[in-house]
């Protein structure tokens, strides 16, 4: 395969690909992940001549251009290249194996990219004549992973907002192949995440985590990095084995100050693996748990006084020991008055007599039932 | 066939070097000739722009040296980039000096409202004209940091002023066009900028929503240190974390632009501070001095006591508020 000529070559796609059918095979002819690009015999500039005697339309024009793309690209043309494969791409009847290569090119491509890849997308969704066995439906869900793919990288995260609402209302929704259903529900995870719809985020990573191939560790590692912070938000703190299983030990000085109430120990964790929370995009998230932090710490004080009339000082303590800056006694009302309003302390403070009162009962009601 | 075409067609347009295609303008006053002429014909000049003098004629005449180039809208058929139409960045430069210095900050000019309005109007142009030529470079950065501390300043200023004389969505819009385009340039710059951290802080302050403090969290350390960025950072930390007593302290160590901007979010801010004062502070027989809760709204006790009676809080006849979780 690696050498031969390009008469060979044209067979192999006319006889063994497009008369048999084989589609799998087909892509594979004109996809670039496979050995032949490398074949110096098929770095022609102009094939289009010996692609029109072997081929009929529109298959000659498909693969003359994606021989003119292998010469671009071992010519280091890689713009040129681009070009060409998109051309590939763009004719209406190709795979959608095919667009693989859009996205491998530099940064300033990839919005291009994504609108080749997003006119590929309009073509499978409107697919309303062919059969369910062969519409071009089936490509729906493969092509927005990765247009999900370029739209989190560019950081354009309201344009996978109609990918969604397409596969949702989509009747093939539940049919789609478990590795596809996988990454579209950690990319959609991942968005509600962001968009601070944490319920919702929980159910789509959760779903992504658990129906994750077993031996694809590394996408699972991945979809516990943005599961974790979520699960945290919402009251369930992870062990130290799972952390470990999945080398994600960045966490677990994060999940240790946050259920100590160890506000000192959280902002340490937090600016020690700074970059890489920020590299993964949920520092910000992971700020959130202070306020769980609180809720902690102050429960400790109430745990250690035995009273249901907390003085305000003692909050003010705690605070201070944790190194909070500038902090006095009003901002310990107002750090209060917020984990009263949330639901996280039952009770009330006391102005005149300068006292937290919390309820008899369950002062500090545990966070998984809150909503 | 009609593919093929098309395949090369495209190829042709890439290979065409853009510097050929962007126009540069060669108009070297504030205001082309031309449009100089029609709107004087059309009654159409603004009253900061005749001639003075000839204010009382049946035909007012224009001033040269005071007229500026309004905005217009492109429009089909249009030619907006005729180069005799378009000015090259050092007049756009000195365009947005005279609109500065001789209108927005004039003492004479009253009201402001129709400052704002003609200011706002050619700045418009301006930017208008920086797109055409596709602009680029230090010009470019000091136009826009000109144009978004006239916006953001204007912001507050107007911001009681009725829905007819300052809208306050589309100013928001120019302003986040202008901050989004300065912020680019300050990061494909290629040498750094005296003024960024002065200009991203007024972007977090402004904007105060997650999506601001995460672009500042991609910025580089030293920069991130600078005093007026981790100011910014810690006011929008505290209102991340929903405490507007430490948000409303630490605005007072802003400076007056800065303030500006940060002032649309206030009232949100003081209103939920009332919220969560009206919940934590909920009791029947306890009482919170009027005097302390407009401390920390930072304001006196009568526009407390206003924004009390605005959200439902009673304050009772000792000057104490009454917090009730059900009042608010």
């Amino acid at each position: 395969m690696a050498h031969i000529t390009i008469n060979q070559y044209l067979q192999q796609v006319l006889y063994e690909a497009i008369d048999n059918r084989d589609g799998a095979f087909c892509a594979q002819l004109l996809s670039f992940k496979h050995p032949h690009v490398a074949n110096p015999r098929l770095q022609l500039q102009s094939p289009e001549e010996k692609c029109q005697q072997v081929l009929e339309p529109p298959y000659d024009e498909m693969v003359a251009a994606h021989l003119r793309c292998c010469f671009a690209v071992a010519n280091h043309d890689f713009v040129e290249a681009y070009k060409f494969q998109t051309l590939v791409v763009q004719y209406p009847s190709a795979e959608q194996q095919l667009q693989r290569k859009g996205k491998g090119q530099p940064g300033e491509m990839l919005e291009k990219a994504a609108e080749q890849l997003m006119s590929c997308f309009r073509v499978c969704a409107s697919d309303n004549r062919a059969g369910i066995d062969d519409s071009k439906k089936w490509g729906m869900m493969f092509l927005s992973n990765q247009l999900f793919k370029i739209y989190f990288k560019i950081n354009k995260l309201p344009l996978c907002k109609p990918l969604i609402r397409a596969i949702d209302s989509s009747n093939l929704r539940t049919e789609f192949s478990p590795a596809q259903t996988v990454t579209y529900k950690y990319y959609v995870g991942r968005k509600a995440m962001f968009d601070s719809d944490f319920k919702p985020a929980e159910e789509y990573l959760s779903y992504s985590f658990d129906h994750c191939h077993r031996s694809s560790q590394k996408n699972k590692r991945m979809i516990l990095i943005y599961l974790l912070p979520v699960k945290m938000l919402l009251g369930h703190m992870p062990t130290l084995q799972l952390l470990r299983k999945y080398d994600l030990m960045q966490f677990s000085d994060v999940t240790k100050g946050v259920r100590e109430g160890n506000l000192l120990l959280l902002n340490e964790a937090l600016s020690k693996h700074e970059t890489f929370f920020i590299r993964c995009g949920i520092f910000l998230i992971l700020e959130k748990l202070k306020i769980i932090t609180y809720r902690n710490l102050f429960k400790k004080v109430y745990l250690l006084l035995q009273t249901h009339q907390l003085p305000l000082e003692a909050f003010l303590i705690a605070l201070r020991m944790m190194k909070v800056e500038g902090v006095d006694l009003d901002e310990v009302q107002c750090i209060l008055a917020n984990l009263i309003y949330m639901g996280h302390i039952k009770g009330y403070i006391s102005h005149q007599h300068q006292k937290l009162v919390v309820s008899k009962q369950n002062p500090f009601p545990a966070l998984s039932t809150l909503t | 066939q009609s593919w093929r075409d098309r395949g090369y067609k495209q190829e042709g347009t890439l290979e065409t070097p853009v510097e050929e295609s962007v126009p540069k303008g060669t108009c070297q006053t504030m205001c082309p000739a031309i449009e100089m002429r029609q709107r004087q014909s059309q009654h159409r000049l603004h009253r900061y722009e005749i001639l003075t003098g000839t204010e009382k004629d049946r035909q007012p005449r224009a001033d040269p040296l005071r007229m500026v180039k309004e905005y217009a809208r492109p429009a089909a058929g249009k030619d907006s980039t005729n180069p005799s139409e378009l000015r090259p960045p050092d007049v756009l430069q000195k365009t947005v000096h005279y609109l500065i210095d001789e209108i927005a900050t004039s003492q004479n000019l009253h009201p402001w409202t129709e400052v704002y309005g003609f200011v706002f109007d050619r700045l418009r142009a301006v930017k208008q004209d920086m797109i055409i030529q596709r602009l680029s470079g230090p010009c470019c950065v000091t136009i826009l940091e000109q144009t978004v501390c006239f916006l953001v300043y204007a912001s507050y200023r107007l911001c009681g002023e009725p829905l007819r004389l300052y809208d306050p969505k589309l100013n928001d819009m120019h302003v986040q066009e202008n901050l989004r385009w300065l912020l680019d340039c300050y990061v494909s710059g290629s040498a750094p900028n005296d003024h960024q951290e002065e200009y991203e802080a007024l972007n977090l302050l402004y904007n105060l929503c997650t999506k601001a403090l995460q672009r500042v969290m991609q910025l580089p350390e030293g920069l991130r240190c600078t005093p007026d960025i981790s100011l910014a950072l810690s006011i929008s930390h505290a209102y991340l974390e929903r405490n507007p007593v430490r948000l409303l302290r630490l605005a007072k160590k802003l400076s007056f632009l800065q303030m500006c901007a940060l002032h649309r979010h206030l009232t949100a801010c003081r209103r939920d501070l009332l919220l969560i004062y009206s919940h934590g502070f909920s009791s029947r027989n306890c009482r919170f001095p009027l005097e302390k809760l407009s401390h920390l709204l930072d304001l006196d006790t009568c526009y407390t006591t206003q924004y009390c009676q605005l959200y439902g809080v009673e304050i009772n006849l000792e000057n104490t508020v009454i917090f009730t979780k059900n009042a608010f």
